[in-house]
């Protein structure tokens, strides 16, 4: 700190040899080099300091953490000291992934005041939840001896039961004899047989989703064709015919439902018949069939570029399946979907009739005190709380519009909903409503900074008001539009509460499209990003075992959400450039 | 076409046909499109105050049918769980069942016991739908009435009643006349109590209890035999005139002629004295109405002058035992109540006095419905699924009534009133929508929700509006231009972060860290904002050598590794100061232990909970910080360049410059900016649901957590029945939040506007 320099407070300034003799005169003070309250100036850079700090820092949480879910971590076998009881169940040894280590939390005194020795303790993912009944250990790091990584540990992801982390012993193969964990055989063949039993599991799939599945529409198809005729007002002629018909279709059906029902019961035959048995890292032997297991790796084999194979593999993984163990495991590509499917349905909703009501407030309305109120509150409506349109969603689309559906052409099914009830269009018309605000205060911000001149020429050159429009108007305010569209977009995307009450669920059977008649199922339910988030970190059975699944999904959605953002601040800087608006 | 405006243009110069229809079907299309729409985008108020409004309605009750009865007395009216075969016990035991919905007309049953031991008392009870029936020679009977519903071949369904008395059981005095029963059943309890005339040789009228057994047969229920009797006259200081036995069957409530009531409860076995009261001490005399309402809490007493009154039992503070206290004060009658009826399904109950009866509901204090008939009323009875309503008149005849009042909960009082529930010591606010029991209480007040809401912005703003209104300042008036550009989307992103994902990090991420780390983040909090002003001070008394190393406008980047540095070190320091300052005995193992989580409660005895408002306002600022800063930043960037340029050239420094000129001048817009931010901070959602413990508390720490209406809203009306109470009540919710928000949006932006003329007017 330099003492030197005179400062405003350090100019006391003492008589100086001209100064005259009034007391009443002050002289001023000398001229300064430190202009007064920068102190202040740095306060108030502390706001923007501590801003940026938090959203960047947020935004690094959230990568790091989605992203380290997918990159292999090694295995380690720990060694307990002599005697502890830490170890699963007495057992000497176990072992996982290292999640963290952290310093134990020690409140208690001694009698001094003084603390206590500080003591860590860490974090392990053993898996194996089948075995343990738990997926995660603490150990004191006075207890561990020592830390090995078994070289040929395995990481298996299995298809019921979660993750399991063993050391090979023996593979039992239903053709062949049996291969010991350390023969050089071993990878190949428990490859081979992984790879047949995923063969094997997708024709059980095939079988029972599709092709069972099929049989089981046209079935419930008759059924209803019949109750029409049994129950129906007015039976035609015919009926005891048509429901002789029915009753040979559906005999039919039933003929080829058993076929197929046996074939993929000798499928699940064969399925168990391969096994695999193995010693887990504290020391247990289990057997499994291989056919249970997806997927395998041997992280502590794999180099730089092992894992980064390994890291897009199961990052492609995580995008393209779905959700098995309670959505815990697997993919997310059904929430990724619906929410895909429902943001479509709404901007397509949303931007004819944002744009619609825009073009008349700027261009057809008498632009007076009515107009500026009704102006005042479109804008706020973008402001009322999300939850609100969700509770209008239900009383007015679900329970009143779709209520109204059902009893004109859905009766047949009730008590059962069709639309009355919760589904994609339902969330779509919901969040639409919700974000038309948005696109009409954006699109009138783009109206109005089409130049006057360009409107006039047009006009002058006798185009019809419409044509102005059509051609002059529209397209020089594109830009405007598609940034109030992909900011709907990205509000709509990351919006969860309002679809939490008109038709979002944690586990959707099917999806809202596909490949059955009539292709685009509106009434159905669909999964979300954001919803998957509440569901996995609040309403899954073992929250901690639930993390990198939410943060991964969390990363997803912010991904989706602040790309559509970027854009949109993109493209509106673009056109500020262009016009020159002052507010926008 | 002579009339086509075209006509004497040249053919050349006109307009297409089709063009101008086009242009004139565009021109009507896009007005009654967009003013449509408009309408649409409003009516959303109007739909969500159409669901509210049938909360505010009274009751409607309109005459079905009228049945002539026999011309005899009758003792009880009674009505089976579908409303349809309402009876009538005549006082000679014949009981008439008439039918209502069908054509069957009147059905009799005669019991057979009464006639041979004479009829003394009856009493009913409607949830079991079991009379009880006392002789004139101290025996009882229960006649079970097994009512059941019939379905006939060709489709249809009438309900038929079987009365079957039970066993005869002696009570009291052997062989003395019955005048009044009471009868309660609560499984492995059952109590029946009776008044009995005074013996012949004189003595008081005489008050009897028998405790009956149900031996436990290995299917179904076994015989009920008399466990133990009691004789309770010695316990009651006055004349008996009426009691009550409560549903739990452990307790007699008597009224005396005096209108003294007293509380007897059973104790092992025996009978004591719990408590004796007076409800009108002003009026002596018996009391006219005294019943239980449904739950057999709530005491119901009226005087001789038409008061009506409610006294319920709760557990005083420092008291040891439930008592009876008063709790309500209903409407006065115009006459003493004589004919009294509870609904079996919620709190109301109807009153009768001469031609006069009011429905009134017992948690509001609420008058639902009231009429005088041109007939006078002797007794009455409402359906089981609270949809009807009988009355029995003087001329015997029976009068059957639709009752349509779908929400008695709701009032005006129980949205936003204390009201003084069942069991609690003292009227208040509470928000319990659902409970265990049938019986149950269902606690409507918005009032803590509101509170929540409040609560939960106060602290998102507390946190936000300082660092968005600095980072605001900053922008505008110091920071250079071209960075403006990059730092502004950088905020702007910011406000695009999904509150799911700020939810799920408050809970999972942000509330174990805070939890184990409060004095870290006391420090934070002041030395952050100290190390800034320490920081600009040294920068001040730096050399101009030293100063021109940061040049304006880039002191932010300067200040970012130094706020990594402080917080860290804050962070660090934290365990250190709570071994310092919050050091507190742990009671449960007399150790003694420096932990803030027990400290806090220790010291200001409001609990400590993980989930709590300082995680909920620091999460929230993510939401609320931008749009603060957007807009407050645009205030201030707006403020004509004039002013700025002429402050500046009088001499004023860059920050004098920003004070006293720009600040003031943006005020208005600050303010906007300010509401704005709090009514997205009102209505977020997934927040509080997540990352509060979301219990409708109404105290300002902030250790605690909160239930605000918009997570109220979510968590609740998934489950709601469509168009019942709750689900109205939610909707009452959200119309408070749309108002909410969009008069404080409104109020922002008429000042906005406001602020926009009056830079016109400057520039």
């Amino acid at each position: 700190m330099p003492p030197v320099a005179p400062t405003f407070a350090a100019s006391p300034a003492g008589p100086s040899p001209d100064t005259p003799k009034d007391p009443a005169y002050t002289p001023p003070p000398e001229p300064s080099f430190r202009p007064a309250g920068e102190s202040w100036v740095w306060f108030t850079s502390m706001g923007l300091a501590i801003g940026l700090v938090m959203i960047l820092g947020l935004l690094g949480l959230i990568i790091s953490n989605g992203l380290a879910v997918f990159w292999p971590k090694p295995v380690v076998q720990v060694q307990l000291v002599e005697g502890s009881q830490a170890g699963i169940r007495g057992s000497p040894t176990f072992g996982g992934e290292h999640v963290k280590t952290q310093e134990k939390r020690v409140t208690q005194l001694d009698e001094d005041g003084k603390p206590l020795p500080p003591a860590y303790e860490y974090q392990f993912y053993v898996a194996n939840r089948d075995a343990y009944g738990f997926s995660f250990k603490y150990i004191d790091r006075k207890e561990v001896l020592a830390i090995t990584h078994p070289a040929n540990a395995i990481v298996a992801e299995r298809f019921s039961l979660g993750t399991a982390i063993f050391l090979p012993r023996e593979l039992r193969p239903f053709e062949s004899a049996a291969i010991p964990g350390d023969s050089p055989e071993f990878i190949p063949t428990l490859e081979r047989l992984v790879q047949a039993g995923n063969e094997r599991r997708r024709e059980i799939r095939q079988i029972e989703r599709h092709q069972i599945g099929a049989i089981n529409r046209e079935l419930s198809r008759l059924h209803l064709q019949r109750r029409a005729l049994e129950h129906g007002p007015n039976p035609p002629a015919d009926a005891p015919a048509r429901l002789a018909a029915i009753d040979a279709r559906a005999a039919t059906l039933q003929a080829e439902f058993e076929g197929l029902a046996a074939r993929a019961r000798q499928l699940r035959e064969r399925q168990a018949a391969d096994t695999l048995s193995y010693v887990t890292l504290s020391g247990a032997e289990r057997v499994t069939p291989v056919a249970e297991i997806l997927d395998f790796t041997l992280p502590n084999q794999l180099g730089f570029f092992g894992k980064l194979r390994e890291f897009v593999v199961r990052f492609w993984k995580f995008l393209s399946e779905e959700p098995r163990a309670a959505n815990m495991e697997g993919g997310i590509f059904p929430a990724i979907f619906g929410t895909f499917v429902m943001t479509l349905l709404m901007s397509v909703a949303v931007t004819p009739f944002g744009v619609l009501a825009a073009i008349y407030l700027r261009e057809y309305a008498k632009q007076g005190l009515f107009v500026r109120c009704v102006r005042i509150a479109v804008n706020n409506l973008a402001g009322v709380p999300s939850i609100v349109f969700g509770v209008f969603g239900l009383g007015f689309f679900v329970y009143m519009v779709g209520g109204s559906i059902d009893q004109l052409f859905f009766s047949l099914s009730l008590p059962t909903p069709t639309f009355g009830t919760g589904g994609v269009l339902w969330a779509s018309a919901t969040l639409a409503l919700m974000t038309v605000p948005v696109v009409i205060v954006s699109t009138e911000e783009a109206l109005a900074a089409v130049s006057r001149g360009s409107r006039e020429g047009s006009l002058a050159c006798g185009a019809s008001k419409w044509q102005t429009i059509q051609r002059i108007v529209l397209p020089a305010s594109l830009p405007g539009i598609l940034t109030g569209l992909i900011l709907a977009m990205a509000r709509g995307a990351g919006e969860v509460a309002p679809l939490m009450l008109v038709g979002v669920v944690k586990l959707a059977p099917t999806l809202p499209i596909d490949g059955i008649p009539p292709f685009v199922h509106l009434e159905r339910k669909f999964m979300h990003l954001g919803f998957h988030i509440f569901d996995l970190g609040f309403q899954s059975p073992d929250s901690e075992a639930a993390k990198p699944m939410v943060f991964a999904t969390t990363f997803l959605l912010i991904l989706l959400v602040v790309c559509l953002n970027l854009g949109a601040i993109l493209i509106r800087n673009h056109l500020r450039k262009k016009y020159k608006v002052s507010t926008f | 076409m002579p009339k086509d405006p075209q006509s004497d243009i040249p053919a050349r110069f006109r307009v297409a046909k089709t063009t101008l229809l086009v242009d004139r079907f565009m021109n009507q299309f896009i007005k009654i499109g967009g003013l449509s729409i408009i309408v649409a985008v409003f009516a959303i108020f109007v739909f969500i105050l159409a669901q509210v409004i049938p909360l505010f309605r009274d009751a409607k009750v309109e005459e079905l049918k009228a049945v002539q009865l026999d011309a005899a007395e009758y003792a009880i009216l009674g009505i089976d769980e579908w409303s349809e075969l309402p009876f009538a016990l005549r006082t000679d035991g014949e009981f008439l069942f008439a039918d209502v919905i069908g054509e069957r007309g009147l059905t009799r049953k005669s019991l057979p016991f009464v006639t041979e031991h004479g009829f003394g008392a009856a009493h009913y009870n409607q949830l079991a739908q079991r009379v009880a029936i006392g002789t004139r020679n101290g025996k009882f009977a229960l006649v079970d009435l097994h009512y059941r519903p019939v379905h006939a071949p060709g489709g249809g369904r009438s309900i038929t009643a079987d009365p079957r008395p039970g066993p005869l059981y002696d009570i009291g005095r052997p062989g003395a006349p019955i005048t009044h029963i009471a009868y309660a059943d609560a499984g492995a309890r059952k109590l029946a109590v009776v008044k009995q005339e005074p013996a012949e040789n004189g003595g008081p009228v005489e008050l009897h209890a028998v405790s009956l057994t149900q031996r436990r047969g290995l299917v179904g229920g076994g015989q009920i035999s008399v466990d133990r009797s009691f004789d309770l006259t010695p316990l009651v200081p006055g004349t008996i005139d009426r009691f009550l036995v409560p549903a739990q069957a452990d307790a007699v409530v008597v009224a005396t002629t005096e209108g003294e009531i007293i509380y007897l409860f059973r104790q092992g076995d025996r009978f004591v004295v719990r408590q004796t009261f007076r409800p009108f001490p002003e009026s002596p005399g018996p009391l006219s109405t005294f019943n239980f309402v449904f739950g057999d809490v709530t005491l119901v007493v009226g005087d001789q002058a038409g008061s009506l009154k409610g006294y319920s039992l709760y557990l005083a503070p420092g008291a040891e035992q439930r008592l009876f206290g008063h709790t309500k004060t209903f409407p006065a009658q115009k006459a003493p109540g004589t004919v009294f009826a509870n609904s079996v399904r919620n709190k109301a109950f109807v009153v009768g006095s001469g031609s006069h009866a009011d429905l009134l509901f017992s948690t509001t204090e609420d008058r639902r419905w009231g009429k005088s008939f041109d007939f006078a009323v002797t007794h009455a009875v409402i359906g089981g699924k609270y949809d009807r309503m009988v009355f029995l008149d003087d001329k015997h005849v029976l009068h059957f009534y639709r009752l349509d009042d779908p929400h008695p909960e709701a009032s005006f009082r129980a949205f936003f009133g204390k009201l003084w529930y069942e069991g609690s010591p003292a009227p208040r606010f509470d928000w319990q929508s659902t409970g265990g029991s049938d019986d149950f209480e269902p606690k409507l007040s918005l009032v803590p929700l509101i509170f929540g809401s409040l609560k939960g912005t106060f602290y998102a703003l507390v946190f936000a509006v300082p660092i968005a209104l600095l980072a605001a300042i900053y922008t505008s008036q110091f920071l250079k231009p071209e960075i403006k550009t990059v730092v502004k989307p950088v905020m702007e992103i910011m406000a695009s972060l999904p509150s799911v994902v700020l939810g799920f990090l408050a809970a999972l991420w942000l509330a174990p860290i805070v939890e184990t780390r409060v004095p870290s983040i006391l420090l934070l909090v002041t030395l952050v904002p100290f190390s800034a002003f320490a920081l600009g001070y040294l920068w001040t008394h730096a050399s101009p050598r030293v100063r021109v190393l940061i040049p304006h406008g880039w002191e932010f980047l300067v200040f970012i590794p130094v706020l990594l540095g402080v917080g860290y070190a804050a962070w660090q320091m934290g365990p250190a100061l709570e071994r310092l300052l919050f050091v507190v005995t742990d009671p449960s193992t007399g150790a003694r232990v420096a932990d803030f989580r027990l400290w806090w409660p220790t010291v200001t005895g409001t609990p400590f909970e993980q989930r709590n408002s300082l995680v909920v306002g620091f999460m929230m600022g993510f939401a609320v910080i931008p749009i603060i800063f957007t807009i407050s930043e645009d205030a201030l960037s707006n403020v004509p360049q004039s002013l700025r340029s002429g402050s500046l050239a009088l001499g004023a420094s860059r920050w004098q410059t920003a004070f006293r000129i720009v600040l003031p001048t943006a005020s208005a817009g600050i303010f906007s900016a300010l509401m704005i931010g709090l009514g997205r901070a009102v209505g977020e959602t997934m927040i509080v649901v997540m990352a509060t413990g979301n219990t409708p508390i109404m105290e300002w720490n902030i250790f605690s957590g909160m239930r605000t209406l918009a997570a109220n809203i979510a968590v609740e009306l998934p489950e709601a029945p469509h168009h019942g109470t709750l689900y109205r009540t939610l909707f009452l919710g959200a119309m408070v939040l749309f108002l909410l928000t969009f008069l404080v949006n409104t109020l922002a932006e008429i000042l906005r506007q406001r602020l926009r003329s009056r830079f016109r007017s400057v520039e």
